[in-house]
């Protein structure tokens, strides 16, 4: 742990570090983006990894987040860092409302409904005027990409901790997975199941808004097609999946590669975008079969194995997930 | 005399038009253990259920050291006393033996440090400790009947429902925890045990309730019940069957 708390310190320095060193406005931005999607991809992991439901809509509380510091500062005035609050707030409450619902689904009606749910606000994004509908809003221009280098570095640093502090340091996180491995069995332990799982869904959702607020004044234009592209559940996915569910570095370790690829392969490779899906779709294919944990999931496996080995006992066993809960009591 | 620890009161369980539990009644006292028998499909683990709080009995009540507690969900249960095992074993396979007992130990220990310091105790206890940082699933039956009831145990109950937790164990694993339960009585936990075994259950139980289609056929002490003809017709019934 105390070496963890060092690499973690040592990272977060070397990368405070960059924009003195990194004058090329292009590669900030990619730093940046980066971050953005380690915070997409560690959130989404909450869910997924920690509760066992996939998340289908996660985009759409970055969406959401978006849209309410465009608006509360395009029509109300309000000054941007007021706004975030007020995004990570409307996310939240987003997600007890559509969680309260949903969460009682098994996992495959919770994917779906989630789906269904991102594709709804999209489609309401559309219609109504104070989005902008199909146009969308444009935000006065606020050209420091060293500002937002900072702002969303922090942003990810503060979200890295307070999962860490909740799902691995508290008991909240071993609760979570004790729901995710059986949740009728977690009841019979004083475990309120509903509550728990929307608890988790609201701390998924809260910085994903936040987030997304930020990329509104940062990009300065968000419409519906941009910011509610289910592409960005997608991403945040493919992500998680690749590093490995259910860790926190995981999730940071499958965004940075994920997204390296992908930032290379659009430099160089702009004209053959169709490509570079195949690449994705195909890498996850083989990942889900070969590495069901993901990279970092596999490698802590190993060296859990090895351990085990050492003291004469098998552990050969990865955390185990099952999407879909058994809530049968007689089965 | 003293208030029962537990009381079930006229309990009715229907599924569709199936009477599983029909009108059972039956008081645990305070640190006795009473045991729960009948053929396959008697309606012991329905029972169970609806002591629990996952079923909401169809009608009749249940009362927990006076209060009623009919309809209460499972974790309020839990948390007021009352801890179960499962018939058909719940591990958490992913988590390994000592998070499995922690999460139930969060119950009375909020901080995780704490809980790990008791689910320790309790692994040591019910001799589990050697296997402590295993994946629970990689837990044979046995052990996994022993996860069981550790889980049940670090909630720190007063009543606790243990659903065949000796069938399928060998004779000298069965001895073991025929042990651990009758510690447990000794400790003034007051248990209500589930078992096909009649040997078991005659040689542990202060009382016997006998179950047979949902209906409860006999109340009473083990050497009452055990020449009861009209148990014996039910239990010869099965082996006939
Ligand atoms: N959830 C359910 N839905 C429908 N029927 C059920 C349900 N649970 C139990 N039953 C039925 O109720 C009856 C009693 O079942 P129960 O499991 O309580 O019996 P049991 O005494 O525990 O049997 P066993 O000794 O086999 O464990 C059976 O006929 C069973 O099929
Ligand atoms: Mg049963």
């Amino acid at each position: 742990m105390r070496r963890g708390i060092l690499a973690f310190g040592l990272f977060v320095g070397v990368m405070a570090l960059v924009p003195a060193f990194v004058q090329n406005a292009f590669v900030l931005r990619i730093v940046t983006e980066l971050f953005m999607w380690i915070v997409l991809a560690i959130t989404w992991d909450v869910m997924a990894g920690y509760a066992g439901y996939l998340n289908f809509g996660h985009g759409a509380f970055f969406g959401a987040g978006a849209y309410v510091t465009a608006i509360l500062m395009m029509r109300y005035g309000w000054p941007f860092f007021v706004t975030l609050p007020v995004a990570g707030l409307f996310a939240g409450v987003a997600a007890f409302l559509a969680g309260i619902p949903t969460l009682r689904l098994k996992g495959a009606y919770f994917a779906i409904a989630t789906w269904a749910l991102a594709l709804a606000v999209q489609q309401l994004a559309l219609v109504l005027d104070i989005t902008g509908g199909p146009d969308g809003m444009r935000l006065p221009p606020f050209l420091d990409p060293v500002f937002f280098f900072y702002l969303i570095l922090a942003v990810a640093v503060a979200t890295f901790l307070l999962l860490w502090v909740l799902l691995e340091w508290a008991p909240f996180g071993l609760k979570l997975k004790s729901i995710r491995e059986d949740e009728s069995g977690a009841m019979a332990l004083g475990l309120n199941p509903a509550r728990i799982k929307v608890q988790a869904f609201i701390l998924s959702a809260v910085p994903a808004g936040v987030l997304g607020g930020i990329y509104a004044f940062w990009i300065t234009f968000i419409d519906p097609a941009s910011v509610l592209a289910d592409i960005i559940t997608d991403q945040a996915m493919v992500m998680a999946v690749f590093g490995g569910l259910g860790t926190l570095l995981g999730p940071v370790i499958g965004a940075i590669i994920v997204f390296s690829f992908k930032t290379i392969f659009w430099a160089y490779l702009s004209d053959y975008q169709v490509l570079y899906l195949i690449i994705l779709g195909g890498g996850i294919a083989l990942t889900v079969v070969f590495l069901p944990n993901g990279i970092w999931g596999t490698i802590i496996g190993h060296i859990q194995g090895r351990n085990a080995l050492h003291k004469g006992m098998s552990l050969n066993m990865p955390p185990g997930r099952s999407p879909v809960q058994g809530a049968d009591v007689n089965d | 005399m003293t208030e029962p620890i537990l009381r079930v009161d006229g309990i009715v369980k229907t599924f569709g038009g199936l009477h599983a539990v029909n009108d059972v009644s039956f008081d645990v006292g305070k640190g006795m253990i009473v045991g729960l028998i009948g053929p396959n499909g008697a309606g012991k683990t329905t029972i169970f259920n609806v002591i629990s709080g996952y079923y909401a009995p169809t009608r009749g009540k249940v009362f927990f050291k006076g209060s009623d507690i009919s309809g209460l969900p499972p974790y309020k249960l839990a948390k007021m006393g009352i801890g179960r095992t499962f018939q058909v074993v719940k591990p958490f396979p992913g988590l390994s033996v000592l998070e499995n007992v922690m999460v139930a130990a969060l119950c009375k220990h909020p901080r995780k440090h704490d809980a790990r310091q008791h689910a320790w105790e309790i692994l040591e206890f019910t001799g589990l400790a050697s296997r402590a940082d295993d994946a629970a699933a990689s837990l044979t039956l046995p052990g996994r009947k022993r996860l069981e009831i550790s889980k049940a145990l670090a909630l720190e109950p007063e009543l606790l429902l243990l659903d065949e937790v000796v069938a399928g164990l060998n004779p000298t694993e069965a001895d073991r925890t025929i042990e651990l339960i009758l510690k447990l009585r000794d400790q003034g936990i007051s248990i209500l045990v589930v078992e096909h075994i009649m040997r078991v259950i005659m040689n542990i139980s202060d009382q016997v309730v006998v179950l047979n289609f949902g209906q409860q056929i006999a109340l009473g002490k083990p050497v009452e019940v055990a020449r009861d003809p009209v148990v014996i017709e039910a239990y010869l019934g099965e082996e006939a069957a």
